[in-house]
């Protein structure tokens, strides 16, 4: 028997029935919206070249994506921009004058390795960018290399410089123009000014939270402060290491993936100070000149530890109790 | 739902406004068994169901009149004329005077022999304002409330707790104490909490400590004093506070408050917070209801099956120090045991997770959910039968 339903039908939902309105898309947007000054910073600086990177990064992504969906019967997602927002920020990772196989191979790898593989947004184990950028640097070195690759270009290289031809090669290079993104590296990633600027936004739209970016800038400028202590002419400043490569970039937007850190106060200070510290180590030791997106993966592979430092619950662990009886009579059958 | 907010002040409230008489009841029973059948005729005060909970209150028709139906959710009535069922008198002793407050309709559940007397006075949550009133006009009445329960549960100290910037006048013997006029602080737990500093799980009871709030005592002092049972409850419908049968169809509470409901709007039995939005506009309050608020459809959050990006902002917010993004996660892929692990027993189910939720993920049905699951996890192994023969015995004697 079919009755009529009372008129007017409401909605019946489940409490709460307030809520503070973000959104995965809002979020998102706003998070481009914080990275489009460094993009469009690196048009400026790289010219045509980055913005093909920029393109056809984000267009591979967002097909990937797509294509993810379509094959595992989800449905589909393009809508809340996380395709597009991974595949800026790999481009972001790469020169401007990576070939277009290149970008192709990283960002798809980014997409499918890096989060679909896992179950999609919020699943992955590991910042995404970080996982198309370690397949290709990984995989073809030679062509990630932002200095062999930039040759036509005037602008300096100070990480490899560094790495390669001691302290005396960078000191003629001077702060302002690091901070302007005068530098060789990731054509969005060496954009140092539009960066902060964008990461203050997300800080001020409290998209991310302070902790992780200013442990993991103490973790990076303490460390290379100590190695200066040790030895102030083989080792570079503090100040120097927070403005070339990728230290701002990472320290804004890759460490403060929300699915691949940390939560608690605790757990995210130490999160941001390891992978701080680890990008001064793998810069001073490692065979990379830039040692920010290992460092990244690395703490990330801590997360789940470091979620484990939780305060104690309410009221204490409770465990729902069977009768004492049950155990016997559960063996039985 | 932007001009939410968690602020527990209640202001100037005005009087506590009697509301006009529906002409039919819709009383929800489900916790009930019905006493009465289809056809009988009420007088205001008559028992019509008994509780199937322990400790809880039995139900009295509010009006007089005729019931016409009974389903398993509620039970309808057509109200005619005004007679009252004869007042009883309170039993002198004191053994039995808890039995008869049962039989009068009010929830004796939690009046155990304790010290401490503990009255909560903060607003339950945001819009909700029904103390303020009652503590103001019904003094009296609060305190034979007060007196009988100091004399049931032999209480020798007492504490009033109340949000700080609203109004609250102590009661002789009693200390006053002042919380953070912001939600979730005028939950129970956290009520306790405040008092005892002890940390008590939802659904336990304090073990020296007896937690009522001013509504209760305000119904207790009015059985005291007029021998006639709970029908009633206190409302906060718009900004004023009203004292409402229950069984009053929300429409008709709505349509008086001079709202017009369009289809696809929700109407809230309680806060926004933690209340249920009703089924249809017959549906009846019961005795718990705080509120009735009204979410129009284009301002109301539409719960997603979004995954939960692990931002951590339900963490951040959660009163009860737990991970429920995580809880909501093991909950959605049926990790029952695992969310235990979790903690998921210390969720005192505030609602807040799902308020800051990104994804707008129903985080709090997702807990619940769980922790029904996990309670019949449990009971289901803890009643298996000892034969086959019993267990088939049992089904048919059930089916029938």
């Amino acid at each position: 028997m079919i009755t009529k339903p009372l008129q007017p039908i409401l909605t019946v939902s489940v409490p709460p029935h307030a809520h503070c309105g973000r959104t995965i898309k809002g979020y998102m947007s706003e998070t481009l919206i914080a990275l489009l000054p460094a993009a469009i910073m690196a048009i400026v600086a790289f010219g045509m070249g980055a913005m093909r990177v920029v393109a056809l990064s984000c267009a591979v992504a967002v097909l990937t994506e797509a294509i993810c969906n379509k094959l595992t019967k989800r449905e589909q997602t393009l809508d809340d921009f996380s395709g597009l927002h991974t595949g800026l920020l790999f481009a972001f990772l790469l020169p401007a004058s990576a070939p277009w196989w290149l970008v192709t191979m990283g960002a798809a790898s980014s997409i499918i390795i890096g989060k679909m593989i896992f179950g999609g947004l919020g699943a992955n184990p590991l910042s995404s960018p970080l996982i198309g950028w370690a397949t290709c640097r990984i995989s073809w070195g030679d062509a990630m290399d932002t200095n062999t690759t930039m040759l036509m270009s005037e602008l300096p290289a100070p990480l490899q410089q560094l790495k390669y031809f001691g302290l005396d090669s960078v000191e003629t290079i001077d702060s302002i123009s690091l901070l302007l993104g005068k530098q060789l590296g990731g054509l969005g990633e060496v954009q140092i000014a539009a960066l902060l600027a964008g990461g203050v936004f997300l800080l001020i739209r409290r998209h991310i939270r302070w902790e992780i970016p200013v442990a993991f800038i103490v973790g990076v400028a303490v460390t290379a402060w100590i190695y200066q202590l040790i030895d102030p002419t083989a080792y570079a400043s503090p100040l120097f290491h927070l403005l070339t490569g990728g230290t701002i970039f990472g320290a804004l937007f890759l460490a403060t993936d929300p699915a691949s850190t940390p939560v608690g106060p605790i757990p995210t200070i130490l999160f941001g100070l390891m992978a701080g510290i680890m990008v001064i180590v793998i810069r001073v030791y490692g065979i990379y000149p830039d040692g920010v997106p290992f460092a990244i993966l690395l703490a990330n592979l801590f997360t789940p530890l470091l979620d484990r430092i939780r305060p104690k619950p309410f009221g204490g662990a409770y465990q729902l109790t069977q009768e004492p009886e049950d155990e016997a009579l559960c063996e039985k059958c | 739902m932007t001009t939410f907010n968690f602020s527990l002040l209640t202001g100037d409230t005005g009087p506590l406004v009697k509301g006009t008489e529906p002409d039919r009841l819709h009383i929800p029973i489900h916790a009930h068994t019905p006493i009465l059948a289809a056809g009988d005729q009420v007088l205001a005060g008559t028992k019509i169901a008994t509780a199937n909970q322990p400790g809880e209150g039995d139900l009295h028709a509010p009006m007089s009149g005729v019931i016409k139906a009974i389903t398993p959710d509620y039970m309808r009535i057509a109200v005619n004329g005004d007679e009252r069922a004869d007042a009883t008198k309170p039993p002198a002793d004191l053994g039995e005077l808890k039995q008869w407050l049962r039989e009068q309709g009010v929830n004796v559940g939690n009046l155990n022999q304790a010290s401490r007397l503990i009255i909560n006075a903060v607003p339950p949550e945001p819009g909700i304002t029904i103390y303020d009133p009652l503590l103001r006009d019904y003094r009296k009445t609060i305190e034979l409330g007060v007196e009988t329960i100091q004399r049931i549960a032999s209480t020798s100290k007492m504490n009033l707790v109340a949000a700080k910037g609203n109004r609250a006048n102590a009661f002789a013997n009693c200390t006053v104490m002042h919380v953070a006029p912001t939600y979730p602080n005028g939950l129970d737990q956290l009520v306790i909490k405040a008092v005892t500093k002890e940390e008590v799980l939802l659904g336990a009871h304090h073990k020296d400590a007896v937690l009522l709030s001013v509504r209760d005592l305000y119904f207790i002092g009015r059985v005291m004093e007029t021998g006639r049972p709970v029908t009633e409850t206190v409302m906060t419908i718009g900004t004023q506070n009203h004292l409402v049968r229950i069984g009053t169809p929300v429409g008709f509470l709505a349509g008086e408050a001079g709202a017009t409901v369009q289809p696809g709007d929700r109407l809230i039995l309680g806060g926004l917070m933690r209340g249920m939005a009703a089924l249809n506009l017959e549906q009846g309050v019961n005795k718990d209801t705080t509120g009735l608020q009204l979410v129009r459809d284009d301002e109301s959050i539409k719960a997603t099956d979004s995954p939960c990006l692990g931002c951590g902002e339900c963490e951040r917010h959660c009163p009860a120090r737990i991970m429920p993004g995580m809880l909501s996660r093991c909950s959605e892929f049926k990790f029952f045991e695992r969310a235990e692990k979790f903690h998921i027993h210390s969720c005192i189910e505030c609602g807040i997770c799902s308020y800051w939720c990104t994804s707008q993920r129903p985080i709090l049905h997702y807990i619940r959910l769980a922790k029904y699951e996990l309670a019949l996890l449990r009971t289901a192994t803890s009643n298996l039968p000892t034969d086959t023969q019993e267990e088939t015995g049992q089904q048919t004697g059930e089916s029938e």
